[in-house]
């Protein structure tokens, strides 16, 4: 199993989540986040005052998936969530030894 | 009920049998007190049997050893999957020591029927004290009641022991009892308006009614000593009024114990529709959402019985409470008295002047107190006749904005809900009335949601959160605050109606209520437009916020900043009012980040001019109000920046050509009047140079403080000048005649009539130098990229009498014309935009940079 975290941008939630939806992935966890890569904060002047977003808003993604599903995931993410421009957010990928559903205490990609 | 088997397979039989038939009668005809009544014979039985197997043993009864039933057992009210508290009382711990055994094969036997036993084994020395940690068991010891062995040993626990506990302990009992309960309110955000209640903790649920039976039985004790006669513990008008919504919150806990097989009380949207359909608690057919209208109405009933007894109780007892509400009682008026935090009214009959009515709920409204059993009597009486002839119109939004402006606006709100008038009075809100509007967002009915959002932008101001503040600022700087708590009210008014989109519904309900408040055209435009686009900042942070083309276009649909101001505080309160995690940081982060980007959008697109008829809103509405003028109107609007119709209403619009076409006749049209919080005077003219600081200068001589002023000028040269300002000295206030004479002296100074250097010099000189109270460094910035026709030059500066003339008088001397000034005032700090040209062409770098140092040499002289 796989763990898929996607760092996207905002406006961009809907999309991804309606282009997974279509191949299939129910579930996911989504995260209200901040931060910065590459692309740094900006500056505004609001009334005389400086106002500095040093850590942008984005929306992060976490999904555990079978093996076979997470090249399909990924370019799907990719597709929906692209704008080519920096700032389009980035994907992680990680394993996972074991998933357990609370209710029945079912293991292995069964719970997922 | 048949007699009790001896053995305890039979005895297992015989409970799941009577459990059954107990059911079974229950959803044959849903009577939820027939239920618990027998429930509880179902269990005295079971337990006297289980204590003649276990304990008795035969004839055999054991000394200094009693069973008592206690907490909802005790009552005489088991619910079926209810805890069975009892209490296993000894009258000394030889007696304790030597029942161990047999009580725990009696509590083994309750446990294999699968009941919830819930046992406590006390001496009665042990019952007598008092733990704050453990009041839970001597708030049980209230509701005792003997059901078998030592009869004596029970009559020592009822008769002596709890009574001279109670007089003991009754004032740290009754603060723990309202603590606790303040405490469990606050969990379910102190109120009853839940999508999805929970029948027994929430506000106004049963624990609700076991308090107010409680307080009502330690204050009676405290003062005789002894058990008062249960029957007359309540107020019999307290007590009629309690019973139906009794017999409903029974009926429905049944169901859901039923319906869940076990003591979950939360009532789902999946059971309000089970229950509506089974018609429980009522004999009437309802929907879901009628069904909870029922609850809702019944649950309201019992959270102001016992928030009353709440209140009353300890305020009794507490000396520092007593003081607390004796400086309140000091709020009391010739209508209104206030007696420990309630209101009374001074002549009872008062109440039937609509106009004293609504007084009180801004009384009520301002102060923060509440209204007392007496008057909520008194209201309720005269609502059949109020209902004949409402007040309605200009009176009764008058009276309303007040209510709507004072910071406990929402808590009158609920008192007018919960006792009908506010219905009565806007009939609108019939639609969302205790309404439930399924989602997985909200939380609250829709009229709670609603209170809450006005709640939350009057609680702004004592809030310590960082982002709350900025929101605070935004809010204190509205010129109109009480069409937005109008909108606020309204907003959601079209959820009551069938549809997928319930915003037009909200338009046309609300269109209908601001008909009966009979409001000015322009404040009930802003209304309708803040209700129309409630959703829309909320849209646009799905989109990319970072986009400059995002922004713009959420800009062009929003039009002017003070709207902009009260669209971005309406996002806020939404969504803060929709449930207590809903305006998370980052929400707020972006709510603000759109804000700002989207007022400087509007400050440096603010010279788009107008060209022609392009469809614009204003525009249409315009030709429809004076379709006769036509083209008088089309040829005044042609060059005027397109922000000159998103900062005038039509009908403003219209006056100023009025005062336009009588320039042949008089060359200065002025029009001077006075709104809440300043004087606004509008200068119409043919444009010329220093006309803009002249104006300044003249107001300043006058003594008149500048807050906001807006400057615009057409194709064909003709000004359209406004000026907010404070009357400092109150000149214009307190004497009538100088309005004339401050107009007349105006269109002196514009004529070249008056010697303004020598007016000014005689104001300054008149005034004491003043201590500026925050340093405000001066700023000067340019703009070339913001406008194709102009140069923005914003400047920011310590506020001082004269300043806006010294500005604009040094621009013009720079040989700049100001074709559009934005001028604004936050506390100390000005902070002004003015849209440059020269020679009806931008700035070049050079002629900026010396504007730069004559504006710096200028602002920096003492």
């Amino acid at each position: 199993m796989t763990k898929v975290e996607a760092i996207i941008q905002n406006s961009k939630l809907e999309a991804v989540k309606d282009a997974l939806h279509e191949i299939g992935v129910e579930g996911m966890t989504v995260l209200e986040v901040r931060g910065h890569g590459r692309q740094k904060g900006h500056t505004e002047f609001y009334r005389g005052r400086e106002y500095t977003v040093d850590l942008i808003p984005k929306i992060k993604l976490e999904l555990v998936l079978p093996d076979n599903m997470v090249e399909k995931v990924v370019q799907t993410i990719n597709g929906a969530a692209r704008t080519g421009k920096i700032g389009d957010g980035k994907i992680f990928l990680s394993r996972v030894d074991e998933a357990i559903r609370i209710r029945n205490d079912e293991r292995g990609e069964g719970a997922l | 009920m048949t007699t009790m088997p001896s053995l305890s397979s039979e005895l297992r039989s015989f409970y799941a049998g009577e459990s059954d038939r107990i059911r079974r009668e229950f959803e044959a005809i849903g009577d939820g007190y027939a239920a618990v009544v027998q429930r509880t014979t179902l269990l005295e039985t079971v337990v006297r049997g289980l204590w003649q197997e276990h304990i008795a043993q035969g004839d055999n009864h054991p000394r200094n050893f009693a069973l008592v039933a206690v907490g909802g057992f005790g009552r005489g009210w088991l619910f079926p999957f209810s805890d069975i508290d009892l209490l296993f009382l000894h009258a000394d711990d030889e007696s304790e020591r030597s029942f161990r055994d047999p009580i725990r094969r009696f509590s083994q036997e309750l446990w294999d029927l699968r009941t919830k036993l819930s046992p406590a084994t006390r001496t009665l020395t042990e019952c007598d004290r008092f733990d704050e940690n453990n009041v839970e068991f001597t708030l049980s010891l209230l509701d005792c009641r003997y059901l078998a062995g030592d009869r004596e040993v029970f009559s020592r626990l009822h008769d002596k022991v709890i009574p001279k506990l109670i007089q003991r302990e009754s004032r740290g009992l009754v603060q723990r009892l309202a603590d606790m309960t303040r405490e469990r309110h606050a969990k379910y955000g102190d109120t009853v308006f839940h999508l999805e209640p929970n029948l027994k903790d929430a506000p106004g649920g049963l624990r609700d009614y076991n308090v107010a039976c409680w307080l009502a039985l330690i204050s009676a004790m405290d003062n005789l000593g002894d058990w008062p006669d249960a029957k007359s513990l309540l107020p019999a008008s307290a007590a009629r009024r309690l019973e139906p919504a009794l017999e409903f919150l029974a009926s429905v806990r049944c169901f859901l114990h039923f319906r869940h097989g076990r003591d979950d009380n939360m009532l789902t949207w999946l059971d309000q529709d089970e229950a509506a359909s089974r018609k429980i608690g009522t004999t009437d057919s309802a929907d879901a959402a009628d069904w909870m209208r029922l609850y809702f109405g019944h649950a309201r009933c019992i959270h102001r019985f016992s928030t009353q007894l709440l209140e009353e109780i300890p305020a009794a007892w507490s000396l520092l409470h007593r003081h607390f509400q004796n400086l309140r009682s000091r709020l009391s008026n010739a209508d209104f008295s206030v007696v420990d935090g309630l209101i009374f009214l001074q002549q009872p009959s008062a109440v039937q002047d609509s106009e004293v009515l609504l007084r009180m709920f801004d009384f009520m409204a301002h102060h923060g107190v509440k209204l007392s059993t007496t008057t909520e009597y008194r209201i309720e009486q005269v609502l059949p006749t109020l209902a004949a002839t409402p007040p309605k119109g200009a009176e009764l939004w008058q009276a309303l904005q007040v209510i709507l402006l004072e910071p406990h606006a929402a808590d009158a709100l609920r008192a007018m809900q919960s006792l009908r008038l506010l219905n009565l009075l806007l009939p609108e809100l019939k639609t969302i009335d205790s309404l439930v509007v399924r989602d997985f967002y909200h939380r609250y009915t829709v009229d709670e949601h609603s209170f809450r959002a006005i709640e939350s932008l009057h609680r702004l101001e004592q809030s310590q959160s960082e982002w709350d503040k900025r929101y605070a600022e935004l809010f204190s700087e509205l010129e109109r605050p009480e069409l937005l708590f109008l909108a606020l009210l309204l907003h959601d008014t079209g959820k009551g109606v069938a549809g997928e989109d319930h915003i037009p519904s909200s338009l046309t309900i609300a269109g209908q209520c601001l008909d009966r408040l009979d409001l000015e055209p322009a404040d009930r435009e802003i209304v309708l437009f803040l209700i129309g686009n409630h959703l829309e900042m909320s849209a646009v942070l799905r989109r990319d916020i970072f986009d400059p083309q995002t922004i713009v276009a959420f800009a062009e649909k929003v039009g002017a900043p003070e709207r902009l101001k009260m669209l971005c505080l309406m996002t806020y309160a939404d969504i803060k009012s929709v449930n207590p995690e809903a305006l998370t940081p980052w929400k707020a982060e972006n709510v603000w980040q759109v804000y700002i980007a989207t007022a400087n959008s509007l400050n440096r697109s603010a010279d788009q001019r107008f060209h022609g008829d392009t469809g614009d809103e204003n525009v249409s509405r315009l030709y429809a109000l004076a379709p006769a003028a036509g083209k008088k109107v089309k040829a005044f609007l042609e060059g005027l920046p397109r922000r000159y119709l998103q900062a005038y209403p039509a009908e403003e619009v219209l006056r100023h050509l009025t005062m336009a076409q009588r320039l042949e006749n008089d060359p200065v049209q002025l029009h001077l009047k006075r709104g809440r919080h300043w004087f606004e005077v509008t200068l119409v003219t043919s444009d010329r140079p220093f006309l803009f600081a002249n104006m300044a200068g003249v107001l300043a001589a006058w003594g008149m403080n500048i807050v906001k002023a807006n400057a615009f000028s057409n194709q064909a040269g003709i000004v359209v000048d406004t000026f907010y300002f404070t009357d400092r000295f109150r000149t214009l206030e307190l004497n009538l005649p100088e309005w004339e004479r401050f107009q007349r002296n105006i269109a002196e100074v514009l004529t070249g009539n008056a010697d303004l250097d020598r007016m000014l010099a005689d104001r300054l000189n008149s005034e004491k130098k003043m201590t500026a109270k925050v340093k405000v460094e001066t700023r000067i910035d340019f703009d070339d990229q913001c406008s194709p026709h102009s140069t923005l030059l914003q400047v920011i500066a310590q506020d001082r009498p004269g300043l806006l003339h010294r500005i604009s008088s040094c621009l013009s001397h720079q040989n700049c014309n100001i074709e559009i000034a934005l001028i604004d005032t936050e506390g100390q700090m000005v902070i002004d935009a003015f849209y440059l040209t020269s020679n009806q062409v931008r700035l070049s770098r050079e002629h900026e940079r010396k504007i730069k140092e004559a504006l710096l040499q200028d602002l920096n002289r003492a």
